[in-house]
């Protein structure tokens, strides 16, 4: 038993973290919604570059051949970032699907991603919206009991505001030529395992944003005085912040068992993702509600760039399944007979 | 990352279920799934007896090092061993002060005179210890301890006056260890001492405080001239407070596998209450049992965590360790009111007269307690905000 993390994968955090926290700031976020796509090619080709839309792509297709393991302390880094480019869901949910589906569509496709050369969205129904479809170049998408494949010339997207201005949503309606890559019994378990690797990526990205919601309201909390102090230092303000401290120190290891359960093909995946993705994205709303009040008026200002991590946080929250979906799961688990609880079922 | 269990550690599981089918039987056979917090006066007599059961088995003191009588059990293996010991419904430990704090700590901080005479007391079970910490002015503001030791030099003793309070299990203990100012000038964490006093002798007088369960598990504990070995003193007079929050980071470790495992056997008696009354039918309540039961696996899988990140030997744990006491006593807390939510209308009705609580009664009114004692909720979050997050302090105003 170890719940450590190699050094390998925290000396890639820390890099992954050095890269975003430099290049995708609070002003490129705000640029970004000014952009009529919202998305940056150049940063993907960065990205690319740096190896990260490989990672998860099998080295024979010349990725890396990461597991989720490896890939869930950059996720965090990403939703520290609030990154708008849609890396989480490619290397999480639009590659692992491609490489179950295999055969000439992932011959295809995989290298590709890997160069950052094509991006792959999957569109499941449980998030009535597919992300980042205008920038696909391949999308898969469930269509009842059966998953399609369509490139981006055979679909017709209507675009959906988002509370998040980064978050760029569309209804998609195949238009012209899809092929049909699962049916029934394979098509559900592949839309199952697409939907927990949804909500582990949506998990460790509220981990990431309920810190930087945290950073940001210390940092307020310490320059901004009244009564002659700073007021952070008032006990009424502080607890706001411990609150988080809290929800969030115990939101980590649930969120890394998860990714340690699905990397290993665990028959207890979805129980432990709904588990992590019901404490992570309890943290990032408590950080949301908690630093928005500690940062008194300034918080409801626009200006102010806490609502860049705070509406994202609510966009995880209700993504890839919401609290009532996964709560649900979880209670189901355990009153199942004969479910392993209690004492030696530590890990089941 | 690995989360499973090496065959070898599934083989020392077995070893471990084995021998408790094996002892916990005939006149322990009645202390199953007694003794755990809110329930520890109960079966005194029979759980010291348990106690020495367990020496006898090697089954005490199992994190331990070797050299100190310890089994030498590996993180792993302590947490099969807590797994198992609270899945076979053995009762709530008596001895488990010595074992979790006062061990851990001399091993630590202690001479080698103190460990020679001390540990091998609290290894056989025979040797019971209690914490003397809190006083009626020294509460959350623990460092406003009053209790004075002075040394005697003619009679080569430490003599100590004063009062402790909340001193869970000192009229079981044949020992506490206590915090009191060796510098009678001194204010805060300075001049205080840690002592190690045995509790049968005529300057000890302990009285039994009634709790709102109707039972006494604390007192108070009155020192007048009482008397300690000049040599029985942890660290120089001074270190004191070193000493005492030493101890706290042990309160924090290993021994919080033990206690998750008593939640969870509470956790399970309210599922299973649930399951035959009906309330699990309730969306509601469902749903709230769910939550405890991931809230219960994620102190778990964070308690590995810290462990397996490491903690100092001289207990000092990661910053995440601070956030343990506030979580942990919250959920516990919840724990109850859910108990009681289950029950339903049965809820305030009691066993048996006089004030014969059952046991999910007992915990309802004894997790109150649980975000009061160890550091109040309110003061964990001070501590989490000013050391974990660094926010500003606050202005401490001076004692005049």
């Amino acid at each position: 038993m170890d719940f450590t993390f190699t050094e390998d994968q925290l000396l890639f955090q820390d890099s992954v973290r050095d890269f975003l926290v430099n290049e995708i700031t609070p002003e490129r976020i705000r640029a970004s919604w000014e952009s009529e796509s919202g998305r940056d090619s150049a940063l993907w080709s960065q990205l690319a570059e740096l190896g990260l839309t490989g990672m998860t792509v099998p080295e024979a297709y010349g990725g890396l051949g990461m597991s989720e393991l490896d890939f869930v302390l950059l996720a965090q880094e990403c939703g520290y970032v609030a990154l708008p480019e849609p890396l989480v869901h490619s290397a999480l949910v639009a590659v692992p699907l491609l490489v179950d589906i295999g055969g000439e569509l992932a011959d295809q496709w995989l290298p590709k991603v890997a160069t950052g050369e094509a991006k792959v969205v999957a569109g499941l129904e449980q998030n009535l919206l597919v992300e980042d479809a205008h920038v696909a170049d391949l999308l898969l998408l469930q269509q009842g009991d059966s998953l399609v494949a369509a490139t981006a010339d055979a679909v017709s997207l209507i675009h959906n505001e988002s509370v998040d201005p980064s978050r760029k949503l569309f209804a998609v309606s195949v238009a012209g030529a899809a092929a049909v890559v699962a049916n029934g019994d394979q098509a559900q378990s592949l839309i199952q395992s697409s939907l927990d690797r949804g909500a582990l990526g949506a998990a460790a990205q509220a981990l990431g944003l309920a810190q930087r919601m945290i950073d940001l309201s210390v940092q307020y909390t310490s320059d901004r005085k009244q009564f002659g102090q700073a007021i952070g230092a008032f006990q009424a303000v502080k607890h706001h912040m411990a609150n988080v401290a809290v929800c969030l120190e115990y939101a980590k290891a649930p969120v890394h068992r998860a990714a340690y359960s699905i990397a290993c093909k665990e028959s207890v995946a979805s129980h432990a993702v709904s588990q992590a993705k019901l404490n992570a994205c309890e943290a990032a709303n408590l950080a949301a509600k908690n630093c928005i009040q500690v940062h008194g008026a300034m918080g409801y200002t626009w200006e102010v760039d806490l609502h860049i991590y705070m509406k994202k946080a609510w966009a995880m929250a209700n993504s890839w399944g919401d609290a009532g979906f996964h709560k649900t799961r979880v209670a189901n688990h355990i009153f199942t007979d004969g479910a392993a609880l209690g004492a030696g079922a530590t890990f089941a | 990352m690995k989360l499973s269990f090496s065959a070898q550690d599934e083989q020392f599981r077995t070893e471990v279920a084995g021998w408790l089918n094996a002892n916990l039987t005939g006149e322990f056979e009645k202390l199953k799934f007694r003794g755990g917090p809110g329930d520890e006066h109960t079966y005194p007599e029979e759980r010291k007896a348990w106690e020495k059961k367990l020496a006898e088995g090697g089954w005490t003191c199992v994190g331990w090092p070797a050299e100190h009588g310890g089994r030498a059990c590996s993180i792993e293996q302590q947490v099969i061993f807590f797994e198992e010991y609270a899945r076979a419904g053995a009762p709530g430990r008596v001895g488990h002060i010595g074992e979790g704090l006062t061990g851990p700590t001399l091993i630590a901080f202690g001479s080698e005179a103190q460990k020679e005479k001390y540990l091998p007391g609290i290894v056989s079970g025979e040797e019971l210890w209690c914490q003397g910490y809190s006083e009626p002015g020294a509460g959350s503001d623990l460092a406003n301890v009053k209790t004075k030791a002075r040394f005697d030099e003619d009679r080569g003793q430490w003599i100590l006056n004063g009062q402790k309070v909340w001193t869970s299990l000192a009229h079981e203990a044949d020992y506490c260890f206590v915090i009191a100012r060796t510098d009678p000038d001194s204010v805060a964490h300075k001049g205080l001492g840690f002592f190690l006093i045995k509790m049968d002798q005529p300057g000890v007088e302990i009285r039994p405080i009634e709790q709102i369960t109707g039972t006494s598990e604390f007192n108070e504990v009155f020192f007048d001239e009482a008397e300690c070995d000049a040599q029985d003193i942890v660290g120089a007079p001074g270190d004191g407070w070193k000493v005492a929050m030493g101890l706290l980071g042990f309160e924090r470790g290993v021994s919080t596998l033990g206690q998750q495992m008593q939640f969870q056997n509470e956790l399970d008696e309210v599922v299973a209450l649930a399951k035959t009354n009906g309330a699990a039918r309730d969306p509601i309540i469902r749903q709230r049992i769910a939550r405890a039961h991931a809230e219960l696996k994620i102190m778990r899988y964070n308690s590995m965590r810290m462990l397996s990140g490491q903690s100092g030997s001289d207990g000092s744990l990661q910053k995440e360790a601070l956030i343990y006491k506030l979580f942990w006593a919250t959920w516990h807390r919840g724990l109850g009111e859910l108990a009681m939510d289950v029950m339903g209308p049965e809820c305030e009705i009691l066993d048996d007269g006089p004030y014969e609580l059952n046991r999910l009664q007992s915990m309802y009114l004894f997790v109150r307690s649980d975000t009061i004692y160890g550091g109040t909720n309110q003061i964990q979050r001070n501590i989490i905000a000013e050391r974990g997050l660094g926010m500003p302090k606050e202005p401490r105003v001076t004692a005049k």
